[in-house]
């Protein structure tokens, strides 16, 4: 009877402690508990005060002694002897304050999401799988190791990573490896690649190829062109050279390219996210109040914690270089050194293909092309799935690239293969472009630096402290003919494929225009009289023409001038289109909360800010009225693209008798004063709805509601909803889920050049840091920091801890 | 006075084992410390419970502290219970089921 007690109770224990031990999942994730729990080991130990303490620790492979002082705001201020030393330095301490960030954004660009949270994440990751994100890494693993320099920089920030993850124990684990009870791996350069290429996904991916040809399919030449032109003829391009460009551009037969007659029935992936885009701009000295260019710029993100950004300084022998560096990646993206200035937002251009490929059989081992059978090459790939067994799925590569679309995956029909070709899985030099352009001197050294860019392609805004103000949209493009890169190609022709790319000095590009200021904000590129064919999903409309318009008309610009014009809440688009909308609104039976919001409306003056109603009717309207204006798209039973906003408006104005004005479910026949009284009706239901659901007014910031979601799904516990204005298609690009993920301002005087900058976040990685949102409610207020750039250690202010790092010999 | 003991020895005992060891540990320690100092069934699992659950949660209280709350508040909103009673609770139940299970042993 005793030794049954004894059995019973040893068994509830050693049961307990198993139980306790291991993550588990009910429906709902229930992590390690007594790990976790543990006040010795769990969470607990991952809460930290606002002190930093200074230590001294020994790193292996150092040279000699590397300095890092931490400012008030965490920012690193690395001073190292010589380059080696300084990107692992740089590694070891992005790591120490972002290493489950980093590690977490390779395994979801390997597609390796599974393996951490279970089945929920295998359509994503057969996604990344199928795009070929990991042979993409690899191809640039290999040209960055083939540089004696990128190797040595990548190889160093690999150790500095490696050493930080060697020295944690169990206890010091940041928290999301506790909550998911699992452990850092070793890191590679695949990785540094990985997270190279995982930008590349967010940026250069977009492409509509199948969605145009059911639209070509489907409507004609004539309707295609009208809903989905190349250029919306809108504004200023990035580039004007009218007449300028001198070169002899690269000429191909234009071979009529052959689009399978047939519409494309897969579900296609999911596309990348409205709202991402960015502005730049620098103004030359002589629009500014100190004679000294000043250089701007915010890349418009996906807002998430921890940050995608982590502000650097670094400082060697030959470099003094501060900015937004990628953890995951070395050197700094955007910012400024001594003597320059640069900036980066998207390009935008057409940069997928989509072939549809002839398999001789079922097993697709061999494929035509030019009339012989080729071999394919397969990639059998295995995704681990937490609690769950692997699962296998075979990627067949062609020579355009991995077959996405199959009968295993978003196809219906094994005769049926669609592969891509995308510029990103060819080999790149991000890494040495950034080694050179934080050393860069002057437009020489800038122009040097980016002859080395080839993807995801970005327009580069420079500025330096003698005077220059530049612009280069650079990357890898290839040579189009009329159309090309539009519709699904036919795979088997290998004419249809690009055969030559445009030479880096015949890439679009000005310095020192005479408007005296140059900007981007993902707008078309260039004039008409460019020699080469541009296509893309979409070009930006409205940032970039009130962008031109504020600086045109702003003389003795000052910082602050270009940093209350980076929050500028004025929308556009609303100007340009509520006018007509109210005109064409029938008032006579309107409801008393209709009324209510046509007189708001009326007097909205088109600004996005914190407090304003006109512009939540406004969203609330414009929703409703591009629902029912495009039908047609979603009801569709094969994918189809939506018109841009721009065009929408246009067409509204232009031909209110359009065909697509009619609304599918109704008999009668709508025009478009119709759709628009009926989108007011909805769009006023929807705020009605709106305010009995949360209880208030419908200002501006709570209809829109910025959310700042941690990468863990959004975890509520670690994520923000935060108060501010402006929207998609505002210079103040803050919506929803994404916006300015940086604000940088840069005055490039003689005398010291002077920076600021904030981001929607803070430096450390640990939402039990103070340092986790520190940021964030300054960025959200419009507030900038004035960053610390002093070219030797003695001359920092305000330094809270410091850390040295001493070389042990091996 | 024996289940004071036994209590104190708990915290103790589990305490320097769980500064340098995994927490289940403490399991061993409150096990060796029950089969030691040979408390009746009920109680020493009471004196186990609570001298890791007083230890587990003094050691809580004390981060809290010195962090203001800074995750303990994202926890809370993490957890279905407060952390602190999850905390208490957790370790609690090991440290008791521990020692019962060495009272238990020594009785035989």
């Amino acid at each position: 009877m005793k030794l049954l007690k004894v059995g019973v109770s040893l068994g509830i224990t050693v049961f307990l402690i198993y139980f306790l031990n291991s993550s588990w999942n009910f429906g709902s994730p229930i992590p390690a508990l007594g790990k976790f729990l543990n006040p010795f080991g769990g969470f607990w130990q991952n809460a930290e005060g606002k002190e930093q303490q200074s230590e001294t620790l020994s790193l292996v492979g150092l040279k000699d002694e590397v300095l890092i002082q931490y400012d008030s705001l965490l920012i690193p201020h690395i001073f190292a002897k010589n380059d080696d030393d300084l990107y692992l330095a740089q590694g070891y301490i992005t790591a120490k304050n972002r290493l489950w960030q980093m590690e977490f954004q390779t395994h979801a660009a390997a597609g390796r999401i599974s393996e951490l949270i279970g089945k929920a994440a295998l359509d994503y990751d057969r996604t990344q799988r199928r795009r070929g994100m990991v042979f993409a890494a690899e191809n640039s693993v290999k040209s960055m190791e083939a540089d004696p320099t990128s190797k040595a920089i990548v190889d160093n920030y690999t150790r500095g990573i490696n050493q930080y993850i060697e020295s944690l124990s169990e206890d010091d684990l940041p928290i999301e490896y506790k909550l998911l009870n699992y452990r850092p791996e070793p890191w590679t350069n695949l990785k540094c690649g990985l997270l190279l290429k995982n930008m590349a996904l967010t940026l250069n991916i977009g492409d509509k190829d199948l969605e145009m040809t059911n639209a070509l399919k489907l409507f004609g030449k004539d309707i295609s062109d009208l809903l989905w032109p190349d250029n919306e003829k809108i504004g200023d391009p990035i580039v004007d050279r009218t007449g300028n460009w001198k070169f002899d551009p690269i000429k191909l037969d234009s071979v009529p390219l052959a689009l399978p007659d047939e519409l494309i029935t897969v579900k296609p992936l999911e596309k990348p996210a409205e709202g991402v885009g960015s502005n730049n701009w620098a103004v030359s000295g002589r629009k500014t109040n100190t004679g000294s260019p000043i250089l701007c710029n915010d890349p418009h993100l996906s807002l998430s914690l921890p940050s995608i950004w982590y502000v650097i300084h670094l400082q060697a022998p030959g470099v003094n270089v501060m900015g937004a560096s990628l953890p995951g990646s070395p050197t700094v993206i955007s910012g400024f050194n001594d003597s320059i200035a640069w900036g980066v937002t998207n390009a935008q251009r057409d940069l997928v293909d989509w072939y549809k490929i002839q398999f001789k059989d079922k097993t697709k081992n061999e494929y035509l092309r030019d009339g012989q059978w080729k071999t394919s090459r397969k990639v059998i790939e295995k995704i681990v799935i937490k609690d769950g067994t692997p699962f296998y799925d075979t990627v067949t590569y062609t020579h355009q690239g991995p077959v996405v679309y199959d009968e295993r995956f978003g196809g219906d029909n094994e005769l049926k293969s669609y592969a891509f070709r995308w510029v990103a899985h060819d080999p790149s030099e991000e890494i040495l472009t950034f080694y050179k352009l934080n050393r860069a001197k002057n437009h020489s050294g800038y122009m040097e630096a980016l002859n080395h860019y080839a993807s995801p392609a970005q327009n580069f805004v420079f500025a330096s402290v003698s005077g220059d103000v530049a612009m280069r949209i650079q990357g890898k493009f290839p040579v189009r003919r009329q159309g090309e890169g539009k519709y699904v190609l036919d795979g088997t022709k290998t004419s249809n494929e690009w055969q030559a790319f445009i030479p880096n000095d015949q890439n679009v590009m000005y310095k020192n225009p005479a408007r005296g200021f140059v900007s981007s904000a993902n707008q078309y590129p260039a004039d008409e009289t460019y020699p080469y064919y541009i296509t893309s999903t979409s070009y930006e409309a409205y940032r970039n023409r009130r962008i031109n318009k504020l600086l045109s008309e702003m003389t003795d610009i000052t910082p602050r001038d270009m940093m209350e014009m980076q929050l500028d809440n004025y929308n556009l688009k609303a100007a340009e289109s509520v006018p007509t909308f109210l005109s064409l609104l029938d008032t006579t039976a309107f409801t008393s909360p209709q009324t209510k919001a046509y007189r708001i409306l009326k007097v909205w003056e088109f600004e996005n800010t914190i407090n304003s109603e006109g512009a939540s009717y406004y969203e609330a309207w414009w929703r409703e009225l591009y629902a029912l204006v495009w039908d047609e798209i979603k009801n569709s039973k094969v994918t189809l693209d939506y018109p841009t906003s721009y065009t929408t408006i246009k067409l509204i104005k232009e031909q209110p008798e359009l065909s697509f004005f009619d609304i599918q479910e109704t008999p009668a026949k709508e025009t478009a004063r119709e759709v628009i009284q009926q989108a007011f009706v909805k769009g006023v239901d929807a705020i009605e709805k709106w305010k009995t659901e949360n209880g208030k007014d419908p200002r501006w910031a709570d209809y829109k509601d910025t959310f700042v979601a941690h990468l863990l799904q959004g975890l509520p516990a670690f994520s923000y909803h935060v108060e501010n204005g402006g929207n998609n298609s505002i210079i103040n690009a803050s919506s929803h889920r994404n916006g300015p993920s940086w604000r940088m301002v840069v005055s490039l005087e003689k005398t010291k050049l002077r920076a600021w900058g904030v981001y929607p976040g803070g430096q450390s990685g640990n939402p039990g840091s103070p340092f986790y949102n520190n940021l964030l409610n300054y960025w959200a207020k419009g507030k900038y920091y004035e960053l610390q750039f002093e070219p030797e250690a003695t001359k920092m202010k305000s330094v809270v801890a410091s850390i040295t790092l001493k070389p042990v010999a091996l | 006075m024996k289940f004071v003991i036994q209590l104190v020895v708990t915290s103790v005992v589990c305490f320097i084992l769980q500064s340098f060891l995994p927490w289940w540990t403490m399991a061993v320690g409150a096990f060796t410390v029950a089969y030691l100092l040979g408390n009746k069934g009920l109680p020493s699992f009471a004196a186990g419970f609570i001298g890791v659950a007083i230890l587990w949660i003094g050691m809580a209280f004390y981060i809290d502290a010195v962090t203001h709350s800074i995750l303990t508040e994202k926890i809370n909103r993490l957890l279905p219970i407060n952390a602190f009673l999850a905390t208490l609770i957790i370790g609690g139940l090991v440290g008791g089921f521990a020692s019962l299970t060495g009272s238990l042993m020594r009785s035989k």
